[in-house]
């Protein structure tokens, strides 16, 4: 049987898919738009034009181009890929970690004048529950630690 | 003799690890060579599977890359795909193999008399 020639529906050849379905293709990695872009265009405006709705078109695409962004293309090992992933998942927990170290500095800095002279007051260090308003939030308690160095 | 260009070694079988879309494509197209749509009626006709056109060009590209399938001229925009020498036999190995299993399975059955 040749496929190519049976069941082919009345030619929407040049009928444009839709945005979404457009946008979706855009999400695909260079190589595979190269390869395959032109086709499945083709394929989303048949389908289309066959009652297929254009969101659930759009929404396999989108899974298909997650899919081809994860599997490694031709001559390049899945090791490759998961290292590459994995510093990206390295390089957000640094800045995650970051972002959150530098919150209580805010918080405190945001506090009232007693907080920040508890927290430049000289003596042994001991953590102190204080009470301390906080931009957003009606109070929040910090545990501060006092020590013998100036700020 | 299944063998693909990437990972084939004599008799492994290779669509093991490929998916069911990849083996329902393989199939299609043991029937003849076609384009997207075309593969799409047919596997809704023959397995009551709708592939939605992201799981099929995702098959597409893995199975050409395999060796296992190869497209042909462009008709239009619209490329036809047409399945291999090592495809055809992979496809033999893996069904050989799902049928192994399955009469295994249906011994199983008979046998425990559930």
């Amino acid at each position: 049987m040749d496929g190519s020639q049976a069941s082919r529906p009345s030619r929407p050849s040049r009928s444009r898919p839709s945005r979404l379905v457009g946008t979706a293709l855009r999400c695909y990695p260079a190589r595979w738009r190269r390869r395959h872009g032109d086709e499945a265009a083709e394929l989303a405006a048949l389908l289309i034009s066959d009652g297929t709705p254009a969101g659930s078109i759009a929404w396999s695409y989108l899974a298909g181009a997650a899919r081809a962004w994860v599997t490694p293309p031709p001559g390049r090992r899945v090791s490759t890929v998961a290292c590459a992933l994995l510093a990206a998942a390295c390089s957000l927990a640094v800045s995650a970690g970051l972002l959150a170290s530098t919150l209580p500095a805010r918080a405190s800095s945001t506090g009232s004048s007693s907080a920040s002279r508890a927290h430049c007051l000289s003596g042994p260090v001991s953590p102190v529950p204080e009470v301390v308003p906080v931009r957003d939030h009606p109070q929040a308690i910090l545990w501060e630690a006092r020590h013998d160095r100036s700020c | 003799m299944a063998m693909s260009r990437q990972d084939g070694k004599p008799g492994q079988d290779v669509l093991r690890r490929v998916g069911e879309a990849s083996v329902l494509i393989l199939i299609s197209l043991a029937g003849g060579h076609k384009h997207g749509y075309a593969l799409i009626q047919d596997i809704k006709e023959l397995a009551d599977v709708e592939l939605g056109p992201g799981t099929l060009y995702g098959a597409l590209d893995r199975l050409e890359r395999l060796g296992l399938i190869e497209s042909l001229p462009a008709d239009d925009r619209r490329h036809p795909y047409r399945i291999t020498g090592p495809g055809a036999d992979a496809l033999r190995l893996h069904l050989d193999s799902l049928e192994r299993v399955s009469a295994a399975g249906r011994l199983r059955l008979r046998l425990s008399g559930i």
